[in-house]
């Protein structure tokens, strides 16, 4: 009997070791991680596929935002700001598409996280429609959409990860070429499909002023934007004026959003009778290493389509 | 005989301490409002500099960014086979603003060539896209050397001063392109 004494005393206390365990062990696995693969973080769908193919198999990339999540409308939870205390960096947007993202990072267990600003090399423009206030103090920052901006934060997010990975540099340097080649790739199939057309000219309006980057890789210009700022619909007023607005700049196609749908952009259509296509954000679905590519690849076929279809 | 003054029913006295607290605090509000530092107003750029922002056609913003990464990929290209690539050769991969595409047509249509060596930082190497529509896109310069590339702009169908160095180029009119990183502004 006594000697069962001892040995229940050492189950119970062997049993909270064990539950006292993974508490006492995650500070150091987050901190031993760095001997071992690196875990980088991103908080949007196109930084995924970039850090993805950037790093390969040398590292993990972790989205701190669940699929499924709107980032234009994410509220941060616990459980995402949980996930930043086991991460060696950060990829961020930086200039506007994941505010939200520096706020967490000074919640997490890691204050002091490496932030890579994938933009730091982009030539910036301003933010469009109505949100283009403080005379160009407020980007875009849809940089994502576009394939020459791609490759420069493709190039900066390389740099600077291999600048925290010194083992890895190198190899994370290729990758960026090789990615960056495909991505070149991607436009020039889609500008030799439209050298049949013999045309590059439009006059363009879009719903959101997201594709100004994008536009511009094809000279093209944004001569319109219709929602007063993401997802917050027109007021009657503004759709008036807009429609007006439309048909004075006589705007040959409008660029809508395929997440997005709103019943208002089909009035717009009715009342100009102005060509509609529809590009996507890159803000949907699963994270994958190939989702930027393609996903990019059908925007460029839309933007092909709207202008072969606008020539005369 | 006993005297006792009454106060007249009223509320001169909280009135005028209501005053004198909304004076100070009004006193209190313009001293701070005065004293706060005026936020600094961006100095103006120099004459030989121009923001890709805010000072850029549509067209050439593009060409700026294309040319920015093409800097990247031309320095890795001659790093690997240890010469400058030619602007043909660079067509021919299909990096823009090089490739004669749509694209280039639509942004001014630029012809492309190797404006040589120059000194100044040691080893650089320059191309020259001379527009062909100045009023859509100006002439453009890229310069590359071991620290990177700098791109410069001139509204005119004009090919840069040989060699394309700072004074040169600044002496004929041309303007260096710069860019400046904004975080969001709800960081």
């Amino acid at each position: 009997m006594t000697s069962t004494l001892p040995s229940r005393r050492l189950i119970l206390a062997g049993a909270l070791a064990a539950a006292a365990m993974p508490a006492a062990t995650m500070p150091v696995r987050a901190v031993a991680a760095p001997a071992g693969r690196r875990r980088f973080g991103v908080t949007l769908h196109p930084y995924y596929s970039y850090v993805a193919n950037i790093v390969g198999d040398a590292a993990e990339v972790v989205p701190i935002i669940p699929a499924g999540f709107n980032p234009h409308a994410y509220e941060p939870r616990p459980e995402d700001i949980q996930r930043i205390g086991g991460l060696d960096a950060i990829v961020l947007n930086g200039i506007g598409h994941d505010d939200f993202a520096g706020r967490m990072i000074a919640a997490s267990a890691k204050p002091s996280l490496p932030v890579v600003e994938s933009n730091a090399d982009v030539p910036l423009l301003p933010a469009a429609g109505t949100a283009a206030r403080a005379a160009g103090k407020v980007v875009n920052p849809h940089s994502f959409l576009s394939i020459t901006n791609s490759v420069l934060q493709v190039s900066t997010i390389a740099r600077e990860l291999g600048r925290l990975d010194p083992d890895n540099a190198a190899a994370y340097a290729a990758n960026a070429r090789a990615y960056a080649r495909r991505l070149r790739q991607l436009r020039a199939d889609a500008l030799a499909k439209l050298a049949t057309a013999g045309t590059a000219s439009l006059r363009v309006a879009t719903i959101h002023g997201a594709y100004d980057y994008l536009l511009r890789e094809f000279g093209l210009e944004v001569s319109a934007v219709v929602e007063p700022a993401h997802g917050i619909e027109p007021s009657p007023a503004q759709l008036a004026e807009t429609i007006a607005t439309m048909r004075k700049l006589d705007v040959q196609v409008i660029f809508s959003e395929l997440n997005f749908p709103s019943a208002y952009v089909e009035t717009i259509r009715r009342e100009t009778g102005i060509r509609l296509y529809a590009f996507s954000h890159i803000a949907h679905g699963d994270y994958a290493p190939d989702l930027f590519e393609r996903e990019m690849a059908r925007n460029l076929d839309t933007l092909v389509l709207a202008m072969v279809e606008a020539a005369p | 005989m006993h005297h006792q003054i009454v106060r007249r029913a009223g509320a001169e006295r909280e009135t005028l301490w209501v005053a004198l607290a909304a004076g100070a605090i009004l006193v209190s509000a313009a001293l701070a409002v005065g004293l706060r530092a005026v936020p600094e107003a961006d100095a103006p750029l120099a004459a030989h500099l121009i923001d890709s922002r805010t000072g850029l056609t549509a067209a050439e913003q593009g060409l700026y960014a294309d040319l920015k990464a093409a800097g990247e990929e031309i320095a890795a290209l001659r790093e690997a086979e240890g010469r400058a690539p030619t602007p043909e050769e660079l067509a021919a991969e299909a990096l823009p603003p090089f490739a004669a595409d749509p694209s280039a047509a639509a942004r001014g249509g630029h012809a492309w060539t190797f404006a040589g060596p120059f000194a100044e930082t040691g080893d650089g190497i320059a191309y020259a896209g001379v527009s062909a529509a100045p009023e859509l896109a100006g002439s453009l310069v890229l310069r590359l050397d071991g620290h990177g590339a700098d791109i410069w702009l001139k509204r005119a169908a004009e090919a840069p001063p040989a060699p394309p160095e700072d004074a040169a180029l600044a002496a004929a009119g041309w303007k260096r392109i710069v860019s400046t990183f904004t975080a969001g502004v709800t960081r």
